[in-house]
């Protein structure tokens, strides 16, 4: 008799093979595979594989310059998002915690604001204020930083909450530690494992978002894939797939890398 | 000098009352716990101390001068929590180096005070282990070094070993008691487990309600309790119904000297207070015998109420479930409330 568990493995297994493996399979192959779409069969899987459409994708100085922006863009982003919430969350925590339903409340707030909405309503209100503010593409910064607050806030406030922040101030303060020093030589530290799930999901959102960016006409790396791969269908899917798959492998390995440096992922949910 | 006096401290939340003119003295090097009932507000006025909390009203005085407008880190007293609250990115030495960085102690006398507070608290070999990696009395140790690394004034504990299970508990609570007597540090030590307070301190005050109902010595407290609160809170008391008979009360089958103005009423007579003499006509049956180690618990059924007698082994020897006894209390002057 098969029991629950094993079907729940098993089925598990054919979601993530029917809904996630075979059309990256299939991706890969219209992308790396040298054979005429039509061609490709079950018997030809292993034939005429190779790297040229990327080369095709970073000959394109478009795409070079539209990556650097995407990066450039994760930088700012991780680093508003640091400079702003970490402060203000442990502030919360430690010292106002009446405040926090409403932090809380703020940071999904982003989310019941649809991103057409939100352009539209900043684009109206800044054009006639402060023209510039629109004009450089790392205005997508606060954009990306307000979208990603959920995610962000929860994995710090969750690791505020599992070191108990409160009373290690609390213990702070009773060996003569102010609260600047406090959040240098105690909190940061701590939350080293927080910051860098939230700098690898800011990482992830950024490099594939396409909305904001697309509704602000700025030309970061997947939207200018959009228009690139109308042209180069083949070359446009290569470099989607490359951007997957090492968005991937850095969250994998900064979790696996953390993890043996005994750093505490729970609160993070990961 | 070193001692610490609340002087009518008031503390509100809202419509809460959780201080109600607190008023303690607690002499320089000395040991008082401050025992209650959950929200009886003996931690507030612990957090008062430590300037974690302002009072809605009242003074604080340390060595004679108001500290209440000086925030939490200036005053420099050592504090240990019941959540051991060690900080999880440094080691055991360096938790316990942290507060001596601050005062910016050089680096070879720092060295030297962490490793005799190592050695103090018998934790030298885990030096270089995170509080993960230790127990929770490991951590707790830590914490009291780390909380006296800087030799402060005056220590406050926080319900320090409630975490704990009973034989680190007891090995810890000593611990601190020789290691205070040691350092003759002003201690003030939250707890609501009475054993506790009694065992360690040198004073206990009790409280309920935001206020002091007793300051006295554990022995004081436990033999002259002011009132049947204390009497309950502190130790076993049995409750016994009495009446006055002329001048003198009569509780179970003693005549003993009480209070005037009414002629019912309660008495509290501690286990060890109780005679058991057998007797056909006795008017206590024995429901249980109870073999404690040093001492005999006896359970009986006075008119369908329970009293509990504790007596040497050798006076129980000769007693037994079902039989009927004479019961007599030692105590010539018990505690006696009216109904």
């Amino acid at each position: 008799m098969i029991s629950v568990g094993k079907l729940a493995r098993t089925g598990f297994w054919i979601l993530l093979i029917g809904y996630f493996l075979l059309p990256m399979l299939a991706m890969a192959r219209f992308a790396f595979q040298t054979i005429p779409t039509f061609l490709l069969t079950t018997e030809n899987v292993f034939q005429g594989w190779g790297f040229g459409s990327l080369t095709v994708a970073f000959q394109d100085a478009g795409v070079i310059k539209s990556t650097i922006l995407s990066l450039q863009l994760c930088a700012t982003t991780i680093a508003l998002t640091f400079f702003v919430l970490v402060p203000l969350t442990t502030y919360v925590e430690v010292s106002a915690p009446k405040l926090k339903p409403w932090l809380t409340g703020a940071t999904v707030a982003t989310w019941l604001v649809p991103p057409v909405a939100l352009v539209v309503g900043v684009a109206a209100t800044f054009r006639q204020v402060i023209p510039s503010f629109l004009t450089s593409p790392f205005t997508l910064t606060f954009f990306y930083s307000l979208w990603m607050l959920p995610f962000t806030y929860r994995a710090i406030d969750g690791q505020l909450r599992l070191i108990g922040a409160k009373n290690l101030f609390e213990a702070a303060q009773s060996v003569g530690c102010g609260p600047i020093t406090f959040f240098f030589k105690v909190i940061l530290p701590n939350l080293k494992s927080s910051l860098y799930i939230s700098a690898s999901l800011i990482f992830a959102a950024v490099l594939g978002e396409f909305t904001f960016a697309s509704l602000l006409l700025k030309q970061t790396m997947p939207v200018y894939l959009w228009s690139f791969q109308s042209s180069q269908a083949r070359a446009g899917f290569a470099l989607a797939l490359l951007v997957m798959v090492a968005t991937a492998l850095i969250l994998g390995f900064a979790v696996a890398r953390m993890r043996k440096r005994g750093l505490n992922f729970s609160a993070t949910g990961i | 000098m070193t001692d610490v006096q609340f002087k009518n401290i008031t503390k509100h939340y809202g419509a809460e009352v959780a201080l109600s003119n607190f008023s303690l003295s607690i002499n320089s090097g000395e040991l008082v716990s401050i025992l209650g009932p959950s929200g009886c507000g003996k931690t507030t006025a612990l957090r008062i101390l430590a300037g974690f909390i302002q009072p809605t009203g009242g003074a604080l005085l340390v060595g004679g001068q108001e500290i209440l407008d000086l925030p939490a880190a200036k005053r420099g007293y050592g504090m240990v929590f019941q959540s051991y609250s060690l900080f999880p990115n440094m080691t055991t030495s360096e938790n316990i180096e942290f507060p001596l960085k601050l005062r910016k102690i050089d680096a070879a006398a720092r060295a030297k005070r962490v490793n005799e507070l190592l050695d103090l608290i018998n934790m030298a070999e885990h030096a270089q282990k995170f509080p993960h990696q230790l127990s929770g009395g490991q951590q707790q140790r830590i914490a009291l070094a780390r909380a006296v690394a800087l030799e402060p004034p005056i220590l406050l504990l926080d319900e320090p070993l409630s975490a704990l299970d009973a034989t680190v508990r007891d090995q810890l609570r000593d611990e601190i008691r020789s290691l205070q007597k040691r350092l003759g540090i002003t201690t003030v030590f939250v707890t609501h487990d009475q054993q506790e307070a009694m065992a360690i301190s040198d004073r206990v005050a009790v409280m309920r309600s935001g206020q002091v109902e007793q300051l006295g010595s554990p022995r004081e407290l436990y033999q002259n309790p002011k009132n049947s609160f204390v009497a309950g809170f502190v130790g076993i008391s049995n409750q016994i119904k009495s009446t006055k008979i002329g001048d003198a009360w009569k509780v179970l089958g003693s005549s003993v000297s009480g209070p005037a103005g009414f002629n019912t009423g309660v008495a509290f007579i501690r286990p060890e207070d109780i005679k058991i003499t057998p007797s056909p006509t006795g008017i206590a049956v024995i429901e249980e015998i109870s073999f404690l180690g040093s001492f005999v618990r006896v359970f009986m059924s006075v008119d369908g109420n329970r009293v509990i007698a504790d007596l040497q082994i050798s006076e129980a020897e000769k007693l037994n479930t079902g039989q009927q006894v004479e019961l007599t209390i030692r105590d010539a002057n018990p505690l006696i409330e009216s109904i």
